[in-house]
């Protein structure tokens, strides 16, 4: 094989370059995407350890002169009123995204199994029915559920920000856990009913565990889903003890609008738990897809 | 152990009949292969028996018990896969064991168990490993020992054997037989190999398109089969079919091929070929009760010589005969070339005579 | 025949009759229990709206009225957004919006997945920070842009300044001719990490023999990719096109926080002008005709999307 190539890139010394060619262009193309992704956050970064004067100047102070975290301690000092606030936030987006990841989890993985395994009648256009829920946009359903959650009475808690976050994640948790349990040979469980396992067991006890990195990119998304979510939030909560990280830093930025260090320090605070999480469990999540979804 | 017995047995999805009234006994301590080609329904009528599928109509009694309306896990059976469905997230110990645990055996008893399967088996040393470290061959005894640490009543074997590659085969087949033979379990065996089954089999029962087509012992299948379809079936290389034209007369009777040559019958298969119901009958016989001769002897069909196999200890010489191909199997020391002009005598008393339009196999009386 | 699986049964199943549906419901009862809690909590969240949405479409709810004193206007709705010319400029911005977006995020992605694909020292850290974008809330993201883009202090404009391409900071998202290309540049910071890690496990399923058969047969790289990788993605590609397609037309965040919409309209797309004739003018009639439209389309895009995965389906039946 190696001598093949060989005498073929010493008869034309023209393609060995353009092989190069290739290799040198993705290098520089991965540069160029690193530095688009990353400076932006960079800038953050910086900008969130600069005082507020040092940060408005021109030209800026391309590295902090006199780094600071003020911004950080305002921001977690449960003494003053934003260290309050912010702390809270936080606290609020916590408790609703574990509340939909918990509960999409619960629901979804029993309805992909279903849509795995069984052959009821109506199974694809069940299927392809909440596959569909991805197609529409969250205004679409804003006003008439404002209206329904008033009815019931769940405006401004917490309650229907996650029954409304569970269908955002349901369809890709459905989805990809399906591919899953479609690769999961039938035979197993089979094998677990012969040797004493009812239905429930055979799923609790085999095929759940090997579906696990499913489960838990399933749980990554929709932790992260509810976590960032925005458009609920800003128009289902208006108490301020309610409002969620995104929303409220929002309202902390229209009352504080030159705060840009804080603004900044705030941002980078809100994206540390998804990021961090995800970047412990994205394996699981690539490893989801490839199983999962994009195998079909 | 316990016998197990099919009755009008039906499995049917939409329109489609998977198995067709099929009743099989199978006694205490037998073995028994469930043959046939793909989707003839035996490993459907297998899922039925498991309690994996649930019968259309008919009966299952595993022991004096109908089991139709009960769950596996309470039908007191053990089952091998094909593809060995070992818990993939579980050691070898832990498989061997989750069948006890699910019976709720205390600790001590399924530790005894499980030690005692692997010593039969020996495979002590590899208790601790996952699946996916060991070979075919090692996940195929696991899943044996998973089946027969419980001691069930019945054990289930879905084509155990087929992923193997051929060598282990032969050896496990032999395992598998030595297992019933110590155990005197009752064992149902599914198979497409007609091999494993005639090899490994007290009885065979022969299905094709979800029917069964015959019942029987392995010799009994091969000497006498009921039809034109265990016949091609069952025995390797399969058994030649020559469609011919029958005509009686004078007490005795002779097939004529449409390529002009006539064979004259015993008296005996005279008989046979009055009972059939039409003048076309097909000639079936085994490469083994064919003789090749090289010059012509009275008696002998005139053919010519196909393709050559040796195989070392036995050549296979395949010839033309009225549009069907007949196999024989000679000596290595006689050279048989492609295309020579040979000579065929049929052995009248181990042929087989079937009546082309109901297929089935013609008998004396 | 070997393994009678569901699927098998479904396959081998013939189309059955409409009494013969009922008794196969009856007989699959058990099953619909585990589709049950999706199905329920989809119904209450999407057959409603929808039902809801359509209704109110048809009418007039001045400001300051209560909804349910709406009063019925028949299509007039429909026909004020038709003749509006705020409607051509907003849909304008949203092709544009849409278009760019997914086919540049998809490129990029798609690239990214490639130049990643062969292993390097560092590899797996690029690829982690190279997914942040689309971790991180799009709130943050447009307020990090914001801050960036500044007209004042922001630090492009002062780039641009310190090497002389520019006497002053450019005002990128206050001027009508620069605003929807630098939302789009930050709203492909966000998503062409999505491109990628679709890419990236579709590339993960191209068979390495069939690369290495090409590779026999005398194709360079720009061959053994067009003939081999690039068709074996065609699926994964289409799914996450369309996606992305989707996910773009249905943007809220970014326009909103960063611009709201202006200067005049200039970034104004459907999504965040529908909300604001909504709840910023009180003009629920209209909004929700626009919804039905918005509707009308997104179940055509839908079409393509279900057909693309049940494309997926069909393959993996027959594997």
């Amino acid at each position: 094989m190696s001598t093949v190539s060989e005498t073929i890139s010493r008869g034309q010394p023209a393609r060995r370059l353009r092989i190069d060619g290739w290799r040198w262009g993705g290098r520089a193309f991965l540069v160029f995407m690193l530095l688009y992704t990353a400076l932006p956050m960079i800038w953050m970064l910086l900008t969130s350890i600069k005082s507020g004067f040092a940060a408005m100047q021109f030209p800026p102070q391309w590295w902090p002169d006199q780094p600071t975290l003020a911004s950080y301690q305002k921001l977690l000092d449960p003494q003053n009123s934003v260290g309050q606030d912010f702390l809270r936030f936080f606290w609020n987006s916590l408790i609703v995204s574990t509340a939909t990841t918990i509960l999409s989890v619960i629901v979804a993985v029993p309805a992909a199994y279903a849509f795995s395994r069984f052959t009821f009648p109506g199974r694809n256009f069940l299927f392809f029915a909440v596959l569909l829920r991805n197609m529409f946009p969250a205004v679409i359903f804003l006003v008439p559920l404002f209206i329904l959650m008033r009815a019931i009475g769940l405006v401004n808690t917490h309650g229907s920000l996650v029954l409304t976050y569970l269908t955002f994640g349901l369809p890709l948790a459905i989805w990809l856990l399906k591919g899953f349990y479609d690769n999961i040979p039938v035979q197993l469980e089979q094998a677990a009913r012969i040797d004493g396992a009812t239905r429930f067991q055979a799923f609790i006890l085999i095929v759940m565990p090997l579906s696990a990195p499913g489960i838990i990119a399933t749980a990554i998304y929709s932790f992260i889903g509810a976590w960032n979510e925005y458009i609920y939030a800003y128009t289902f909560l208006s108490k301020n003890e309610q409002l969620t990280l995104p929303v409220g830093i929002q309202r902390f930025f229209s009352e504080n609008t030159t705060d840009f260090p804080g603004l900044m320090a705030a941002s980078f605070m809100m994206s540390v738990p998804v990021v961090v999480l995800f970047l412990l469990l994205q394996r699981y999540f690539v490893r989801a897809l490839t199983e999962g979804a994009v195998k079909h | 152990m316990a016998h197990v017995v099919l009755k009008d047995l039906v499995k049917t999805y939409g329109s489609f009949k998977a198995v067709n009234e099929v009743s099989l006994t199978i006694n205490d301590g037998e073995f028994v292969a469930l043959v046939g080609p793909s989707g003839c329904g035996k490993t459907t009528t297998l899922n039925l028996v498991a309690g994996l599928t649930s019968a259309t109509s008919g009966d299952i009694f595993i022991g004096d018990r109908v089991v139709n309306d009960l769950d596996p896990k309470d039908r007191d059976i053990a089952m091998v896969f094909q593809n060995y469905a070992l818990y993939p997230q579980k050691s070898v110990y832990m498989n061997l064991a989750f069948p006890l645990q699910m019976r709720k055996l205390p600790k001590g008893e399924i530790d005894r168990k499980v030690r005692e399967a692997a010593r039969v088996l020996d495979m002590t040393q590899l208790l601790e490993r996952k699946p996916r470290e060991l070979s075919g061959g090692q996940q195929q005894r696991v899943a044996l020992g998973r089946a027969l640490v419980r001691d069930p009543a019945v054990f289930l074997m879905d084509e155990p054997l087929s992923n193997l590659d051929a060598k282990l085969r032969v050896q496990m087949r032999s395992e598998i037989k030595r297992f019933h033979q110590d155990l005197k379990a009752t064992i149902i065996y599914v198979t497409h190999d007609q091999l494993e089954a005639v090899t490994m089999a007290d009885r065979m029962a022969v299905m094709n398109g979800g029917y069964l087509q015959q019942y029987d012992s392995p010799a009994q299948v091969f000497a006498h089969p009921a039809n034109m379809f265990v016949a091609s079936f069952v025995g390797s290389p399969a058994m030649s079919l020559i469609p011919l034209e029958a005509s009686m007369g004078n007490g005795g009777a002779v097939l004529t091929s449409a390529e002009g040559w006539s064979l004259e019958l015993s008296p005996r298969n005279a008989q046979k070929v009055a009972r059939a119901t039409t003048k076309k009958v097909v000639l079936g016989a085994r490469h083994s009760t064919i003789k090749l001769h090289k010059s012509a002897v009275p008696g002998a069909i005139p053919a010519k010589a196909y393709t050559v196999e040796p195989t070392g200890d036995v050549t296979f010489v395949q010839a033309l005969l009225s549009g069907a191909i007949v196999n024989i199997s000679v000596s290595p020391n006689i050279a048989v070339t492609p295309d020579e002009q040979i000579w065929l005598e049929f052995d009248q008393e181990r042929m087989h005579l079937f009546d082309s339009e109901t297929e089935m196999a013609l008998e004396a009386n | 025949m070997t393994i009678v699986s569901g699927k098998a049964e479904a396959r081998r199943r013939l189309q059955p009759a409409t009494s013969d549906v009922l008794r196969k419901m009856w007989e699959h009862r058990a099953d619909y229990a585990y589709v049950l809690p999706a199905i329920a909590v989809m119904l209450i969240v999407i057959a409603y709206p929808i039902y809801y949405t359509i209704e109110l479409s048809f009418f007039n709810t001045p400001p300051g009225l209560q909804l349910r004193d709406k009063i019925f206007v028949g299509f007039n709705n429909y026909t004020a957004i038709l003749t509006s010319g705020v409607f051509w400029q907003v849909t304008f911005n949203t092709l544009i919006w849409t278009a760019a977006s997914t086919f540049i995020s998809f490129v990029l992605g798609f690239a990214a997945a490639l130049a990643l694909h062969r292993d390097f020292i560092g590899r797996g850290i690029l690829r982690a920070i190279l997914i942040i974008p689309w971790v991180i809330s799009a709130v943050a993201a447009s307020y990090i842009w914001k801050w960036i883009y500044h007209s004042d202090f922001g630090i492009i404009g002062a780039v641009l300044v310190e090497l002389g391409w520019a006497t002053r900071p450019p005002n990128f998202i206050d001027s009508v001719s620069t605003v929807l290309p630098s939302l789009i540049v930050v709203n492909i910071w966000r998503e062409f990490p999505f491109a990628m890690i679709m890419m990236t496990a579709g590339l993960q399923t191209v068979p390495e023999q069939l690369l290495r058969a090409a590779k026999v047969d005398g194709a360079n790289a720009w061959q053994r990719f067009w003939h081999v990788t690039f068709p074996h993605l065609r699926n994964v590609s289409t799914v996450t096109i369309l996606l992305l397609a989707v996910a773009n037309f249905n943007s809220f965040i970014i326009p909103w926080i960063m611009t709201g919409g202006g200067p005049s309209n200039a970034s104004h797309i459907w999504i965040t002008h529908i909300y604001e004739l909504a709840f910023g003018r009180q003009r629920w009639g209209v909004a929700s005709a626009y919804s039905v439209l918005l509707f009308i389309i997104l179940m055509t895009l839908g079409y393509f999307y279900v057909r693309a995965l049940s494309g997926n389906e069909r393959k993996d039946g027959s594997a």
